[in-house]
């Protein structure tokens, strides 16, 4: 009945064949699903992938090298995994250069362009604006808003110096700012 | 019901609107920190796991990597 408090059943823990594994999933498997999820814009595509994405590292998990943080070897197969998924979203993308040029450079309103009033349509709204941006801006911001991820590990996983991720960061808040505003 | 009475439930209604909308509100500073919201309200389905899980038990066991091989002094 409507208004009354639902009891959420009990799902038991699952039971991982590999336990060792199972741990690794448990820790960043949301990570992953979200930045699938972002990059593509589709729950059962972001699914598939994360399923992927992590089938790929258990056959791999005998080459990482542990050079780089095991989350961020996630985030290259799934950055890959996506990437070869979609090759044609640069022709997809709705905007060209000179078009986010214009994102950029847009007067935004006086107030801030992150106020949001409607909180549960909201991730409608951030996935629209994404869409709008150039896929390396979309994926700079996805991943640096990660805390857990360094400026150099960033870099690392776009191939470019974390000063250039310093540099492109700030186009591209400016362009999602002025994006998001538009989609209100 | 009297036109009074009437009255302050309208009034009453407005103001449980107004301060549901200013509930819905919600500034951000900054888009990372939109981001990370975004992503806070997003669960993994759990049909995901289980799968995984299933595909794992049809998987040989992988090579150790260099770090299980370090722990267990290979």
């Amino acid at each position: 009945m409507l208004g009354e408090p639902v009891e959420k059943a009990t799902i038991p823990p699952l039971e991982w064949n590999c336990p060792e594994f199972g741990a690794i999933y448990e820790a960043h498997s949301q990570c992953i699903y979200y930045l699938a999820l972002r990059l593509m814009g589709d729950p059962a595509q972001a699914q598939d992938a994360t399923h992927d994405v992590f089938l790929k590292a258990y056959r791999k998990m005998g080459t990482f090298r542990g050079e780089s943080g095991i989350r961020t070897w996630l985030y290259r197969i799934t950055i890959n995994h996506c990437q070869n998924l979609n090759q044609s979203w640069n022709k997809r993308n709705m905007f060209s250069n000179a078009d986010e040029v214009v994102w950029e450079t847009a007067v935004g309103p006086s107030e801030n362009p992150l106020r949001v009033l409607e909180v549960k349509e909201l991730g409608e709204r951030i996935q629209k604006t994404l869409d709008c941006l150039s896929e390396e801006y979309r994926m700079l911001l996805l991943l640096v808003a990660d805390e857990r991820l360094s400026y150099e590990e960033v870099g690392e996983l776009t191939q470019q110096t974390a000063d250039a991720v310093r540099g492109k960061l700030h186009r591209a808040r400016k362009a999602f700012a002025t994006a998001f505003s538009k989609f209100s | 019901m009297n036109s009074e009475s009437k009255l302050r439930q309208q009034e009453q209604e407005l103001h449980a609107e107004e301060s549901g909308q200013q509930q819905a509100a919600k500034e951000f500073t900054s888009t990372e920190e939109l981001l990370r919201h975004d992503a806070a309200q997003i669960e993994v389905p759990r049909a995901v796991a289980e799968r995984l899980n299933e595909s794992l038990a049809n998987e040989p066991k992988p090579a150790k990597s260099w770090w299980q091989r370090f722990v267990s002094g290979d």
